[in-house]
């Protein structure tokens, strides 16, 4: 009888790694949910000096709980001028293509619902879809605030899916393959990519803070402009759907950063228990999932002129730099990856040191041009 | 497996082409012949993968082409909706019938 | 039982997307008919998938689905519905279109019927690799053309929608 992992037989195991593979996918998406909006009140009160939820349960642990049960018992609301097909099946839109791309990620060792020759591509695919549901969710509210979120949010979403693809391509040169277990499989000890390619990581992280719709960019549903974007005219389950898939998605694009730049299940010990594979995946990605967090209690919101031009005007064309070096390198240089690593750095340090220079030039010419228009009584 | 044969596909991709040439003929606003020149190009990409994957041959050279299919798409797309938008600032309709004024 | 999934995800699917288009031409609601055009995108990939060209399936979803309809639907926001509220049945056109394109039509989808299989349908595998061996090798360079397509379809549609400013010259592209 042949033995296949775990020393189970391999028919038995092939059906055992699928279930448990989507069954760990469910548990992420919901109880990721809720520990991560635990996480999220907790750390922001630590930051700001507050104690944060400590009412119901131990710490407050119970409060996320209750919280959930408040948004499932509430009223299902749906105001009269709302475009009904549009308004309900829009949260669905958002909820299904992230649900869907829990298949690919890699957990552990033959922890993979399915191993896609394709999966980053995939991946990439579904997070793209998601600005189709917030732009219906933002037309069917028929709420100014509401439509503004969402044209906010598709232009936001489309010009950050550049940078994000264009990282990631970069990886994907180096190690030349599309699939999460092969990404896995090229960095099996300290070497891991983030070492070689830190600049490709660091145009993910700013690119993938703003596909989730994250602060410093979390203007789609800027509180102090928009009331709440495209999020205003929803409530009760609806609204937690959105909820829900937003959160998990913060979850995928930091699964992507813990496999692709980070060495993704491989962690001491793994090769004797590969099962402690998802116990180290999972800890990778929470870390990624909690600087998120503290990102978004430090920094202020940018503007949206900001945000556009920061992503076509920095990001891009420096991503394009790193992309066109790389694949050069990886030519020039097969099998050394030294090259690569130092422009890499280089690069990093550069967009660290270049920022505020070009950002002080810019400030003087948008002010130069205001002090212009009041002079020559143009309307500004 | 039962493998669905190629006619079927031809046959889905034909159908879909001429619903989308039945709409650029039919249909005056502006934006939903856009629409429609998508459909037709969609079924043309159909056509061409299934070509490419059902007939033997050495290089997917069906499914290349509609990767060019893909770009070209995105181009029409692109400077179409701005032509519309543009031809809009100037007059308030999205009308074909009503752009007009190069007529004798 | 395995044995039919094909078949019939085939005939769901083509179901889906005959109906899906007829309804974009028909139905007199932009908005709803940009998001039936995205579900015919989404059934076209699905095709794609049956087909086993899973590379071109997700280009599909990405431009297709993300990007396409997405632009399309700020074409539709950023536009007036047609103010002429006559159903589409007794524009003038419309009969002769439909009679002219029904004529074409039925001929063409019975001669599509007849085509055959060249040969074992391809192996196993995806289409990644060949895709890829053939854009980059004996396609480099109307792959780079197109490229160079892009970056003008961009420049064009910038210079297209974009408000001239006289105070640009003096102090760049910048705005508040």
């Amino acid at each position: 009888m042949p033995i296949g992992p775990f020393g189970i037989d391999p028919a038995i195991w092939a059906v055992l790694r699928l279930i448990i593979a989507v069954g760990l996918a469910v548990f992420l998406v919901l109880n990721g949910a809720l520990a991560q909006i635990y996480l999220e009140r907790k750390i922001q009160a630590v930051i700001q000096d507050r104690l944060g939820p400590m009412h119901t349960g131990p710490f407050g642990l119970l409060q996320t709980f209750a919280d959930a049960i408040k948004l499932l018992a509430k009223e299902d609301v749906r105001a009269r001028l709302t475009d009904a097909s549009f308004f309900i099946v829009a949260p669905a839109i958002v909820f299904s293509p992230m649900l869907a791309s829990f298949v690919v990620l890699p957990f552990a060792p033959d922890f993979v619902a399915a191993n896609l020759n394709i999966g980053i591509l995939y991946l990439t695919t579904l997070g793209s879809m998601t600005v189709l549901g917030i732009v219906i969710a933002g037309w069917a509210s028929n709420n100014k605030y509401s439509l503004m979120g969402g044209l906010r949010s598709a232009a936001q979403l489309i010009s950050y899916e550049v940078p994000q693809i264009l990282a990631l391509v970069t990886v994907v040169l180096v190690v030349g393959s599309l699939s999460m277990i092969d990404l896995t499989n090229s960095q099996p000890g300290l070497l891991v990519n983030f070492l070689i390619l830190p600049f490709a990581f660091v145009t993910y992280f700013i690119a993938a803070l703003a596909e989730t719709n994250r602060a410093p960019f979390d203007l789609p549903e800027a509180e102090s402009e928009l009331v709440a974007g495209f999020l205003t005219e929803y409530s009760g389950m609806r609204w937690s759907v959105f909820f829900l898939s937003e959160y998990g998605e913060v979850t995928v694009v930091c699964a992507i950063m813990t496999t692709l730049w980070f060495g993704g299940w491989h962690g001491p010990g793994v090769d004797a228990l590969p099962i402690l594979g998802v116990a180290w995946f999972t800890l990778k990605t929470y870390f990624f999932v909690l600087v998120f967090m503290w990102i978004r209690a430090t920094l202020p919101r940018l503007r949206i002129d900001q945000l556009m031009s920061f992503c076509w005007k920095i990001l891009i064309p420096l991503a394009l730099v790193n992309i066109m070096s790389t694949a050069v390198l990886v030519l020039a240089f097969p099998g050394n990856l030294l090259p690569i690593a130092i422009v890499n750095w280089g690069l990093l340090i550069g967009l660290i040191l270049g920022l505020p220079v070009v950002q002080r030039r810019r400030l003087r010419a948008l002010r130069g041009r205001v002090d212009a228009r009041a002079l020559r009584g143009l309307p500004t | 497996m039962t493998h669905v044969p190629l006619g079927a596909f031809i046959a889905v991709s034909a159908m879909l082409f001429f619903i989308g040439c039945a709409g650029v003929l039919m249909r005056r606003n502006a934006v939903v012949i856009l629409m429609c020149v998508e459909l037709m190009l969609n079924a043309a990409n159909l056509a061409l993968v299934a070509f490419s994957r059902r007939l033997p041959a050495a290089d997917e050279r069906g499914s290349v082409f509609v990767t060019f299919v893909f770009v070209i798409a995105a181009a029409e797309v692109a400077v179409g909706l701005a032509i519309v938008l543009a031809a809009y600032r100037n007059r308030p309709s999205v009308d074909v019938d009503e752009a007009r004024a190069m007529r004798g | 039982m395995f044995d039919l999934i094909e078949p019939i995800v085939f005939v769901l699917l083509s179901v889906a997307l005959v109906g899906a288009g007829a309804a974009v031409v028909l139905l007199r609601r932009i908005t709803s008919g940009a998001l039936l055009m995205a579900f015919t995108f989404l059934c076209i990939a699905g095709m794609f998938v049956l087909l086993g060209a899973e590379t071109i399936a997700a280009f599909q979803v990405l431009i297709y689905v993300g990007a396409i309809t997405v632009l399309i639907l700020y074409g539709v926001m950023f536009t007036p519905q047609s103010p002429r509220s006559y159903p589409l049945f007794f524009q003038r056109q419309t009969p002769l279109a439909a009679v002219f394109v029904a004529l074409i039509a039925v001929p063409v989808v019975f001669i599509a019927l007849s085509f055959r299989d060249g040969g074992p349908p391809a192996s196993g595998g995806g289409d990644l690799v060949p895709l890829a061996t053939s854009l980059f090798g004996p396609f480099a360079f109307p792959f780079e053309v197109a490229s160079v397509l892009l970056l003008a379809a961009m420049i064009g549609a910038i210079a297209l929608v974009k408000r001239e400013d006289p105070l640009d010259d003096e102090f760049g592209e910048e705005r508040l």
